[in-house]
Formats: structure tokens, C-alpha cells, sequence
């Protein structure tokens, strides 16, 4: 990477997987608000549906997640049983409008749920909303929770996506982040994925996390590149623990530098580029033959609250606590405990707690980062028309010093993010943001 | 002229056109409600096409710019999504029909289930019929079943809670479109389309599907079932 572009490296940045961020959100969109916006919802209109599962066994140290460790497993039965009148209660609502094209199931740990719930769960979206075998059924998996004909039982039930948390595949820094797996846990995790004939298996990683070193990571990056997932998302790790109390179990001695981490990221992109995957967006990688690399190829990439996506489907309807919901324009953000989530929709109401309704102006922002994030490139030109004199004057300074230090370059009103300056997206994407402009704690940008 | 055709002499003079006496559906959805003139004028511009299993009768995003009214054969309307997944949107049979308005995009694809045959009215022609024999293109559309009717049995449709209430009002409706006489208990209604069609069309997944007929037979709500088939227990409605 170019001596210029390092000083970008430490710039705190959101990860626009909504625009405004879910730190915007507040209590003036109400369950009445997002049941307005369910009934406008056309008959064939794809919907990708969201499900939150927030319990686990055990804590991991690096977790940002809505998640708690659950050792009652009736207290689960109970949320599963509240999932389900949620989304009898949308579906009400809805009234026989809007395909499901996707689902995810994540966490938390979804497989915290027996694959019997798993199964009342996606039952209930199938009698009250409507499923068809063409809709893609995603589920993020600890492996360490995986018994004997788990995964064959899940494939069974139409789960076609698996989303393995591998993070790190070193046992110091598993240690250290309280998250033991071994590889023979993994490398026999997949051997089953595998004979479930999925064809779309997905791995998670992280770097930043502590006592990761270039060897060591460069020892994971290898054996996860052996076991040729289909997907694999490299995450940076954000340690913010006066937001996160559990981060303090890491101690911060022994996390990488901003150089390390830059490395560390590089290293990835180099390995698994060089091993046949292709970069999707800045943070994900995919085998050319994958969905999400010909969506990428075939200019359909989008971003949404998961990461990046082949989703086609605009509106997106999260169930469970602390699920994010975004129909036209508006953001709904359900309760985020799960008592008074269970509370809200014993009581017949949508649980939704706070939300956003994006004005003209921000949806146009909203799109430009969009295109950034998800093809590299924006167009200016419509963000400007659309900002008053100051936010102009401050974005086009801003822009100046990404295109002086060679990272973007202008064509007519569109800017393009150069060859090679990808881990930047985002630091660009704070240009376009004036929110980014306050004093607000976000996730390190790389 | 449109003067002559009120003329008492103008409405006994044509015979009705013999390809139209063949006509197998005449009498059950269209042309019944033609008078004998309107049917010669009709006649004229309408043209028999056949429609081989398989291939598309309008496509969508395609302009259409012609009614059709299905005489024997059946079709799925689909949409398709930008990823290349299909919802299929409704079933077309006999005296059904596609293209109500002339469009520069169509909002479905009509797909053939079996080799079909449409009678094709292009709106031009129809638009010039209604100038001289007014209220013909209404009474055209009259009968039969629209898109807009399908879409509104497919939101009645989803709106049923159970997968046992969905197949059931599925099957009822293709029994009543294309069963053979009242009696839907000793009669056959044909299933043209594949069951992963059926499926997709409730909503539901083919594993559901399947094992909701097979209940629906235990019941005795289906008194037989072949893969192109199914013999209906008499409605207790």
C-alpha cells in the first residue's frame, strides 16, 4: 500500500450497511409507521427476511453482536414461540403480499435453536407469508455446537446458505478470544456441509484480533483456503470496550498495530485472490462460479444489514430482538432486549422500538454509497445537488485530498475508487456522509 | 359504416364464420355474447395461433399490443426476478384471457404448459370494431377470467393460513376452469402444469406440497391423484 494512503488506514469509519446508521435511529418511528409501510407492499414484490436468534453458550471476548449467553434452554422455546407470533403479526399485515426471495438466520447463534424450532420457525414464514424452493434459506453456524446429523437435518429442512464463525484458526488467538475450535472441529464441520450437498458455504474471519502475527495469520489464511469455502468475509476487529464490556476480558497489549492490521488485511486479499477468489466489495471473496461473484460480475451486487448480498429484494423485514427492518425509505428497529421484545408481541404489537424515516436528501447519499461500497464508484454529481453550500464545500475538500493522494479519481460528476485502494471504500464513503462529520465512535475503517 | 350497423338489414345479413362455429370454448366464454355481425367483424381481424409447449406467448418487458383469448391448451404467467428466479403469478386456461391492454412492457411472461392454441386480437383492430359495434371489446372481456382476476385469487389464495386451504382452493379453481361437468366428485380435472408450478404459485415449497396432497387424499378431499390429474371429493360448500 502507498505511504499516502496509511494515514487513512486509522480513520474511524461507519460500515454503511444502512445509511443513515442504526446510531441515528430514534423513537419517532413508531409500529404503527412500519404497519403502514407493510400494507403498501406490492404482491410479487421479493422480500428478504431476517431472523434474529441472540443466544449463545459461551461468550467470545471480540463479539460486537445483540447476543446473550442463554443456559435455560426454555427461555429460548419462549423467544422461538414470540418469533413466531411475530411473524404471524406481520404477515397479518402483509395480507398475502410480497415473495420471500431470501432468508437469513443469524445471531447470535442460531444453532443455539434445536433444528425442531429451526423448523417450527421457517413453518410459520412458510403458512404465513409463503416460501418457494427458489428463495436462498442462509444460517450462520458455530461449529462448536454441530452434533452428529445436525447439518444433514438443517439441509433437509431447505437451509442452502452455511455461514461457518471460523475467525482464527491459531489456538493462542483463540485463547485469547475465548473462542476454541480446532481445525479437525472445522475441517469435519465441512466434510458434512459438504455431503448435505450445499454448494454455498461461507467462512467468517477476523484480523485485528490479539496475538494474530503475519505468520499466524498467514497459517490460517491457508488452511481456510485448503478447506475452499465457496465465500469467505474478512472482518476487521473493533475493539471499543467502554461500548463493549466483554472486550475488556482482550487486553489491549496484545492487539495488533494499525501497520500490522493493515498488513494482515493485505495478506488476506493476496491469498485468497491468489487462490482463485474474487473480491466482492471490499470485505468479502467469492469463487468466480458463486452467486454473490456473478451478481458482483453481472453489476447486482447491493449492500444490506448482513454484509453484502445477490439479494435482489429492496425491502427487507428483520424478525426477532434488535432486527432491522427497511420498507421504502423507512428504518424499524425492533426492541432490543428479548423481554420486552417477548413483552411487545405477547401483547399483539409490532415490537418495533425506534427507527428512521430517510428524507430525500439522505437516500440520495444513501445511494451514492451504495455504489461506492458495492461497485466502487458514485456519483457526486447528485449528492451535490442535493447538499446545502457548506456540506458541498466540505465533500469537494474532502474528495480533493483522496484524489491528491491518488486513491479516487473524477470522471464528469462520478468519482472511481483506483486500482488497489479498495480497503479505502469506506474512507471515501465518510466524504459523501455528513454525519461522519460529528464525533461519533465507530468501527475502525480497516 | 357505424350508421349501417344499427340497421335492422345489416344484423340478419352474416353468417357466423365457420371457423368460429368449431370453436371449442366459444360458448363458454367470448363469442357467446357476440352478436352475429359483431362475430364477422371480430372474425376478420383475429387471427388462430398456435403456441408449442414450452415457448412464451408474451414476454415480459416485451411490448404486447393484442388480446388473447385461450382456446384449448393452458398457460403460467411468470415474472422473473433480476437474479433469474421466476414467481409464477397464475395459470391461464380455455376462455382465460392475456393482454387486456396494449402495453411497451409487459408486467409477465405467458408460458405454454402444453402445445396450445390462442385466438390473437390485435387492440388496433378491436379499438376500430368498437367504433362501429360499441360495447363489443366489454362484453369480449366479459367472461372468462383477466390477469387482474387471477392476480386477486392469487392474494385470496396466499391469504389462506394452511397449506391444506391453499391446495384445496387451488384445486377447486382449476376444477371449476377446466373440470370436466358439475360433478367434480366422479370427473377428472386435468393438472397441466408440473407440481413445482403448483408449488411455487401457493407459495409453498414442493416438500409441502407433497405432503399436503397426500393428506388431503387421506382425507378423502381427493379421491385420486395421478401427476397430470385429480379426482375431487365433492365440495361440502
Amino acid at each position: 500500500m502507498k505511504a499516502a494512503w496509511r494515514k487513512y488506514l486509522g480513520a474511524r469509519a461507519p460500515r454503511y450497511t444502512s445509511y443513515p446508521s442504526a446510531l441515528h435511529f430514534d423513537q419517532s418511528v413508531t409500529a404503527r409507521d412500519f404497519t403502514e409501510k407493510l400494507h403498501e407492499i406490492q404482491l410479487y414484490d421479493p422480500l428478504s427476511l431476517y431472523v434474529h436468534v441472540p443466544f449463545c453458550r459461551q461468550l467470545c471476548w471480540y463479539c460486537g453482536c445483540n447476543m446473550r449467553v442463554e443456559n435455560d434452554y426454555a427461555r429460548a422455546r419462549d423467544y422461538v414461540d414470540a418469533l413466531i407470533g411475530e411473524i404471524a403479526l406481520q404477515a397479518r399485515a402483509l395480507g398475502g403480499k410480497g415473495r420471500p426471495t431470501s432468508i437469513h438466520f443469524g445471531g447470535g447463534t442460531p444453532n443455539y435453536l434445536s433444528c425442531d424450532d429451526l423448523a417450527d420457525i421457517l413453518g410459520a414464514i412458510e403458512r404465513e407469508v409463503g416460501l418457494t424452493d427458489c428463495a436462498d434459506v442462509a444460517i450462520e453456524l458455530d461449529p462448536r455446537m454441530l452434533r452428529d446429523g445436525h447439518v444433514g437435518r438443517l439441509a433437509s429442512l431447505g437451509f442452502n446458505r452455511f455461514s461457518l464463525g471460523v475467525q482464527d484458526l491459531d489456538p493462542l488467538v483463540q485463547e485469547a478470544i475465548n473462542r476454541i475450535q480446532s481445525f479437525d472441529l472445522i475441517e469435519s464441520c465441512v466434510s458434512d456441509i459438504r455431503a448435505g450437498g450445499v454448494d454455498d458455504l461461507s467462512f467468517d474471519i477476523l484480523y485485528g484480533l490479539p496475538r494474530q502475527s503475519e505468520d499466524s495469520f498467514s497459517q490460517t489464511l491457508d488452511k481456510v483456503i485448503a478447506l475452499s469455502p465457496d465465500r469467505v468475509s474478512v472482518f476487521g476487529y473493533a475493539h471499543l470496550p467502554d461500548a463493549l464490556p466483554h472486550q475488556r476480558m482482550i487486553d489491549p497489549q496484545t492487539l495488533p498495530d494499525e501497520t500490522l492490521r493493515a498488513a494482515l488485511s493485505a495478506m488476506a486479499d493476496e491469498l485468497l485472490t491468489g487462490a482463485g477468489y474474487l473480491r466482492i466489495g471490499f470485505d468479502h471473496y467469492a469463487k468466480p462460479d458463486n452467486a454473490l461473484a456473478r451478481a458482483a460480475l453481472a453489476g447486482r451486487l447491493k449492500r444490506n444489514f448482513q454484509g453484502f448480498t445477490d439479494d435482489a429484494a429492496a425491502t427487507q423485514i428483520g424478525f426477532g430482538a434488535s432486527a432491522i427492518s427497511f420498507v421504502d425509505g423507512l428504518y424499524a428497529q425492533n426492541e432490543k432486549s428479548v423481554a420486552a421484545y417477548k413483552d411487545r408481541v405477547r401483547r399483539g404489537a409490532a415490537p418495533v422500538a425506534r427507527g428512521l424515516v430517510r428524507t430525500r436528501r439522505e437516500a440520495v447519499i444513501a445511494a451514492a454509497i451504495h455504489d461506492l461500497l458495492c461497485r466502487l464508484e458514485a456519483d457526486v454529481g447528485a449528492v451535490l445537488k442535493t447538499s446545502p453550500p457548506a456540506d458541498a464545500i466540505r465533500l469537494c475538500s474532502a474528495l480533493e485530498r483522496f484524489e491528491a493522494d491518488g486513491i479516487i479519481r473524477w470522471d464528469g460528476d462520478r468519482i472511481a475508487i483506483v486500482e488497489g485502494a479498495h480497503p479505502l471504500a469506506r474512507a471515501v464513503a465518510t466524504a459523501l456522509d455528513p454525519y461522519a462529520q460529528r464525533q461519533v465512535e465507530y468501527a475502525a475503517a480497516v | 359504416m357505424s350508421a349501417s350497423a344499427s340497421s335492422p338489414v345489416a344484423c340478419q345479413a352474416p353468417q357466423r364464420p365457420a371457423s368460429c362455429d368449431l370453436c371449442a370454448v366459444r360458448e363458454r366464454s367470448i363469442c357467446a355474447d357476440l352478436g352475429p355481425r359483431e362475430l364477422v367483424e371480430v372474425e376478420k381481424t383475429m387471427a388462430r395461433r398456435s403456441v408449442a409447449k414450452g415457448r412464451a406467448l408474451m414476454q415480459e418487458g416485451e411490448p404486447n399490443d393484442s388480446l388473447y383469448v385461450l382456446v384449448q391448451g393452458g398457460f403460467r404467467l411468470l415474472k422473473h426476478l433480476e437474479d433469474g428466479r421466476r414467481q409464477i403469478t397464475g395459470f391461464i386456461f380455455p376462455g382465460d384471457f392475456v393482454g387486456v391492454r396494449p402495453t411497451g412492457a409487459s408486467a409477465y411472461t405467458a408460458e405454454a404448459l402444453e402445445d396450445s392454441f390462442v385466438c390473437c386480437f390485435p387492440h388496433r383492430f378491436l379499438e376500430a370494431i368498437a367504433e362501429r359495434c360499441p360495447g363489443v371489446k366489454d362484453r369480449l372481456i366479459a367472461r372468462g377470467q383477466t390477469e387482474y382476476h387471477k392476480a386477486q385469487d392469487h392474494i385470496v389464495l396466499l391469504g389462506k393460513k394452511t397449506a391444506e386451504e391453499r391446495v384445496e382452493t387451488f384445486l377447486r379453481m382449476v376444477a371449476k376452469s377446466i373440470g370436466h361437468g358439475g360433478d367434480s366428485a366422479v370427473t377428472e380435472t386435468p393438472l397441466p402444469m408440473p407440481r413445482q408450478d403448483i408449488a411455487d404459485y401457493l407459495g409453498l415449497r414442493l416438500e409441502t406440497l407433497s405432503r399436503t396432497l397426500a393428506s388431503l387424499k387421506k382425507q378423502g378431499t381427493i379421491r385420486a391423484l395421478s401427476r397430470r390429474s385429480v379426482v375431487l371429493a365433492a365440495s361440502c360448500e
